[in-house]
């Protein structure tokens, strides 16, 4: 056995835990599951719920020296428990779901029980543990306590205090993890009241967490609504493209429309939160005006084109620019790209002998949490598979150097506004040839002669690899509007007009990058999973 | 920050923060905020922003802490604030009778304040004087056994010269022949005002160096020794805890005197407090020695501002003749004991719920482990004794804990004070030897038997925390083992009688309010729980009760009982049940002869 182990029973099945895991953690051990409302394995115990009592006995040495093993006489909650060898934990006696019976009652017995118009319903564990702990008839034939309702905590937060079940999540989330004590309990008893002090509403980057660790729909996010049932919503695995974290989140969907963002469980990332500004960062998916068919501007003649038009003309335009003399090609990739995308992207330029290329970096201020200076999501993919220069950016002042002077004839750019990063709508005008893979329509889309629909993270397989070098999958939520598609295969549809015929998969074109671009060497598809692997990179 | 704070008041905060750790300033909020109210006389948002300011707090720590103790009001009250106790004791002496009378002679309703802004009234929980009821407290003065016409004159009084003339202290009575005075033996002689020079002619600090002749380890092992038992309520032996404390933490040990008397039928620590504050002090200088402590804290209910104040001078005095400070009596023991308010909690009695309300915090009583003799106040190790527990301790040193064990019976050794309320013609507070006299004898020649001289109905025999006892358990002795045995606990020995022609009913609903009232709402069954038997029992008296509703309350009560994070669901759950299980057929009578 080692030393960081210890052997205890739980329901009678002997299980080894590491020392000091609690009861809840312990019995996940073997699928046991301990019901509980107010603890979070992130947040400090509170053990006010009291719906996760279990039956302990430990060891103690009888009178002759001999270890007989006692039983608590009272029921004691797993969450304040650690386990402790020899421990015996019984986790569903009758004694025990006769006091959780009698916790749920008394849970419900001022709760406003409006599960049809709350937004709770369907993700509340005060109505997932009635199913399994409640009564079939209430008993309670008071008038019940009337309490606040509709109360904003802030821009993004509703409160609705009659049905807050008091577990204090959120006030230990708000003063322990996000930074700002600013929520708390008002009167006593049954009359407590969670509140804010006038003024100081919940105000950090991170306040929408409570609402997602709100057991109950106290707690609601304005955003999100009414907007949908939650069981409506497909849930999809993916990464949040707000920043280099790489937070790991679930895209609820429906009917081909994102609903809202919610952080994804990941210990080596995000834990089980997520920013603000990344949560709320995906309204630009159900934008009406996305880009959603091939275009080409000659002139003033715009025109739609199917993709394997789009692409035969792209390809022959570039190849005759290739063929026309060294250094008339330059590439603008974009940190915000999938690895796959990059390395297809990268792949491009070998075959149109260009060497010019960057990425456009994208910054802003960082807090001391999640949120990364660098907002692009994938700079260190941009950066392994060679689009990015070293630092990311600084090239691009080259590029529009070589504009400037009529050497770069063709440029190719990939889902970045650019005019920002210093190449203006003059220097695109002196451009024979701009190609623009864009989602949204913007300046570099108006310049632009080509013009090829792309994908959001939500519409997409593909890879990013976060500051830290840890390599995440993201799944598609939604389908791209009308023709637009994901970048990879506007890519690979390029390459194979060029003579390079690609993989028809995302997962294939995964596997051909991992055979020869080093730090993802031997790191398989599955291997990356829901949780990322982290890679060795400088 | 614009309010005008006058210099002298900001001057007091100062040195009352300096009472506590540099860096747990936050202790000294219900003192800021005390002091706060009685200049401004109420507690508005400037107030509370001021407050955080000061002590570098969020103003939601402050606020929430306004909106839990219930001393503290946002709004103005009138200048004379009347507060009318409404617990068990006093309803049996007929508290609604005077609370009716203010409101009719003040014309205002409860909370409301007169148009001349001189009075406003509030019936407030058990004030810790039941054997005096009914009572009530003007401001910061208590007035006891009221009749509706001592209202009428001393509100007249108050308008004719606009302040209050403080009630005197009642005597002490003579010790009864079934008494054995030991605490209450100084106390008890004519003249004695409970100063210094008073408790050292009656031989006080005398025990002090004697206990310094002993090496702290004696000294607890001689309490340990006496086998003396918290006074409290919990019955927890006083030496084993001393025992527990971890002495090789490196942190500072903290003695903490639980003066937050508020049990429901519990009024003996005020006795020791307003009269002998020196024994007091002496218990606890000893009780610091032994188990290593410098600081110590009492914490006081906010009700006893009075009390507060003698044992602040009680502080001085002593300090004055080197008992208190530095070096005491020459000896290189150390020792500061200040005072904390509390500000009407009885939560505030439970020894983490203590703790939490001293540290500045709203008095959520904490999850154990870990037990407050490894981490306690201030996450250090400490110790937290019931006044009459600590007043006790002088004497074990000053005789020895053979001594000590000669008095009572095994398992319940020494003394304790009685205190005796309800229907009962004598009620006071009697200091018995434990285990030499019954319920019976307590009730019939000590307290005179009862007020209308009817059976006894049933004896809640430790506090209304504790389950009653029937008329049949009249003849089992007061003592720790012999009332457990009884299907009760001896608790806080508060006994409150019980006698034929009572409305059961009425005093069960009395103690239901109660413990809904002090709930903390912290924990799902206690929060829930109590309001709801409250409410059920409410039905039932007011006439709606429904033949059901008795088992449910036995229910409710049943899964209370044994599932809360600190004592006070089985305060609550005990006492309803055992109404339930001796009174059941008053409830049934009740539903009977109601409306539905």
């Amino acid at each position: 056995m080692s030393e960081s182990l210890v052997k205890l029973t739980i329901n009678g099945q002997l299980i080894e835990a590491p020392i000091g895991l609690n009861l809840i953690e312990a019995a996940k051990l073997i699928g046991v599951e301990i019901p509980h409302f107010c603890y979070h394995p992130d947040l400090c115990i509170a053990g006010n719920c009291r719906m996760c009592v279990v039956e302990v006995a430990t060891l103690r040495t009888g009178p002759t020296g001999t270890p007989i093993l006692e039983w608590n006489p009272k029921l004691t909650i797993a969450c304040n428990t650690t386990v402790v060898e020899g421990m015996e934990v019984l986790t569903h006696t009758p004694r025990i779901i006769e006091a959780r019976r009698g916790v749920m009652e008394f849970l419900l017995i001022n709760h406003p029980l409006d599960c049809p118009i709350c937004d709770q319903a369907g993700e509340c564990r005060l109505q997932e543990l009635a199913m399994d702990y409640g009564r079939a008839e209430s008993r309670f034939v008071e008038e019940k306590e009337r309490k606040p309702k509709r109360t904003l905590l802030g821009p993004k937060i509703m409160l609705d205090d009659e049905r807050c079940i008091l577990c204090s999540r959120c006030i230990r989330f708000m003063r322990d993890v996000a930074g700002q004590d600013c929520l708390g309990f008002m009167g006593r008893g049954s009359r407590s009241t969670l509140t804010c002090y006038p003024g100081r509403e919940p105000s950090t980057n991170y306040d929408l967490n409570i609402v997602d660790l709100c057991p109950v729909g106290a707690l609601t996010s304005v955003d999100f609504r009414f907007k949908q049932r939650v069981w409506f919503l497909k849930q999809t695995r993916s990464l949040c493209p707000h920043c280099s974290t790489g937070c790991n989140i679930v895209i609820g969907s429906r009917e081909n429309t994102v609903c809202r963002l919610t952080p994804r469980d990941n210990e080596a990332v995000n834990q089980r939160w997520m920013c603000d500004e990344g949560r709320l960062n995906y309204r630009f998916i159900n934008d009406p005006t996305r880009l959603v068919e091939p275009l080409s501007r000659m002139n003033e003649n715009v025109q739609s084109l199917s993709w394997d038009e789009a692409t035969r003309q792209i390809a022959e335009r570039l190849t005759a620019l290739r063929d026309g003399g060294e250094g008339r090609i330059a590439f603008i990739g974009s940190a915000g790209a999938t690895t796959e995308e990059l390395f297809l992207f990268r792949q491009l330029a070998g075959v149109l002998g260009v060497t010019l290329m960057d990425v456009v970096p994208h910054t802003g201020s960082a807090d001391a949490r999640l949120l990364q200076s660098d907002r692009n999501p994938n700079t260190a993919g941009a950066l392994v598979t060679g689009v990015a220069a070293i630092p990311p950016g600084s090239r691009l002042l080259e590029i529009a150097q070589g504009i400037q002077d009529g050497r770069i004839r063709a440029l190719v750019v990939l889902n970045e506004d650019i005019i920002p990063a210093g190449i203006g709508a003059d220097l695109l005008g002196k451009l024979e040839l701009l190609i623009s893979v864009s989602r949204l329509p913007s300046a570099v889309t108006e310049a632009a002669h080509y013009l090829l629909p792309g994908a959001t993270f939500a519409e997409k397989s593909g890879t990013f690899i976060n500051r830290a070098g840890r390599i995440q999958r993201m799944n598609p939520a939604v389908a791209s509007p009308g023709n637009a598609r994901p970048e990879w295969r506007i890519l690979a549809g390029l390459l194979a007009e060029l003579g390079q015929p690609q993989e028809e998969s995302l997962e294939s074109i995964y596997r051909a990058m991992a055979q020869v671009l080093a730090p993802v060497w031997g790191v398989t598809w599955d291997a990356i999973g829901s949780q990322g692997v982290q890679l060795h990179v400088d | 920050m614009t309010l005008p704070i006058p210099i002298d008041l900001e001057a007091r905060m100062d040195e009352l923060i300096r009472h506590y750790p540099e860096d747990r300033r936050r202790a000294a909020v219900l003192w800021v905020l005390h002091l706060l109210q009685d200049h401004f006389g109420y507690l508005g948002r400037e107030q509370v922003e001021w407050t955080a300011t000061k002590l570098q707090l969020a103003e939601i720590n402050v606020w929430e802490l306004i909106r839990f103790y219930p001393m503290f009001s946002e709004v103005p009250r009138g200048r004379f604030h009347i507060k009318v106790c409404r617990s068990v004791s006093c309803e049996q002496c007929g508290c609604g009778s005077i609370f009716q009378q203010l409101q009719k002679i003040l014309g205002v309703l409860p909370e409301t304040v007169t148009p001349d802004g001189l009075f406003s009234v509030s019936s407030v929980e058990c004030l810790a004087a039941c054997g005096t009821g009914p009572v009530m407290m003007i401001n910061d003065e208590l007035y006891e056994n009221l009749t509706p016409a001592d209202v009428d004159r001393i509100i007249a009084g108050i308008r004719a010269t606009g302040r209050i003339e403080a009630p005197r202290l009642l005597p002490v009575p003579p010790a009864h022949p079934l008494e054995r005075r030991m605490l209450m033996t100084a106390m008890a002689k004519p003249g004695y005002t409970g100063s210094l020079d008073d408790y050292l002619a009656a031989g006080g600090y005398q025990s002090l160096p004697k206990a310094f002749g002993m090496k702290p380890e004696q000294t607890i092992r001689e309490v340990a020794e006496s086998r003396l038992k918290g006074r409290g309520g919990a019955g927890f032996p006083t030496g084993v805890k001393w025992k527990y404390v971890d002495r090789r933490s490196g942190k500072p040990i903290y003695l903490v005197c639980n003066a937050d008397e508020s049990e429901p039928g519990t009024f003996k620590d005020r006795q020791l407090i307003y009269r002998d504050p020196h024994l007091l002090i002496e218990g606890i200088l000893i009780s610091c020695y032994a188990i290593g402590a410098q600081t110590a804290y009492i914490y006081i209910r906010g009700e006893f501002a009075a009390g507060a104040e003698i044992l602040a001078r009680a502080i001085e005095e002593a300090r004055a003749r080197n008992l208190v400070g530095d070096t005491i009596l020459g000896s290189d023991f150390n020792c500061e004991i200040h005072i904390h308010r509390g500000a009407g909690a009885y939560i505030c009695g439970e020894e983490t719920g203590l703790i939490e309300s001293l540290e500045g915090k709203r008095a959520y009583p904490r999850i154990k482990p870990p037990f407050p003799a490894v981490k306690g106040l201030f996450d250090c190790p400490t110790v937290v004794n019931n006044v009459e527990t600590l007043c006790t301790v002088p004497f074990i040193i000053q005789h020895g804990s053979e001594w000590f064990r000669s008095l009572g019976v095994a398992g319940s050794f020494g003394t304790r004070i009685i205190s005796l309320s309800g229907s009962v013609k004598r009620p006071g507070c009697y200091e018995i030897e434990m285990g030499k006299i019954t319920l019976r004898q307590l009730i019939d020649d000590v307290g005179g038997g009862t007020s209308r001289g009817l059976p006894v109905k049933a004896v809640i025999p430790g506090g209304s925390s504790m389950p009653m006892l029937p008329a049949d358990k009249l003849d089992v002795t007061l003592d720790f083992d012999a009332i457990q045995a009884a299907g009760s606990m001896a608790g806080s020995g508060g006994v409150i009688v019980l006698e034929e022609g009572d409305d059961l009913v009425e005093r069960a609903l009395s103690v239901a309010r109660f413990y809904a009232h002090e709930s903390c709402g912290q924990c799902t069954p206690c929060r829930e729980g109590t309001l709801w038997m409250e409410k059920i029992i409410e039905r039932i008296h007011s006439g709606h009760g429904r033949p059901v509703d008795v088992d449910l309350l036995m229910n409710v009560a049943n899964n209370i009982d044994g599932t809360t994070i600190c004592a006070l669901g089985e305060a609550a759950a005990w006492p309803i049940k055992a109404f339930l299980r001796h009174c059941r057929t008053d409830f049934e009578q009740a539903v009977a002869g109601g409306k539905s």
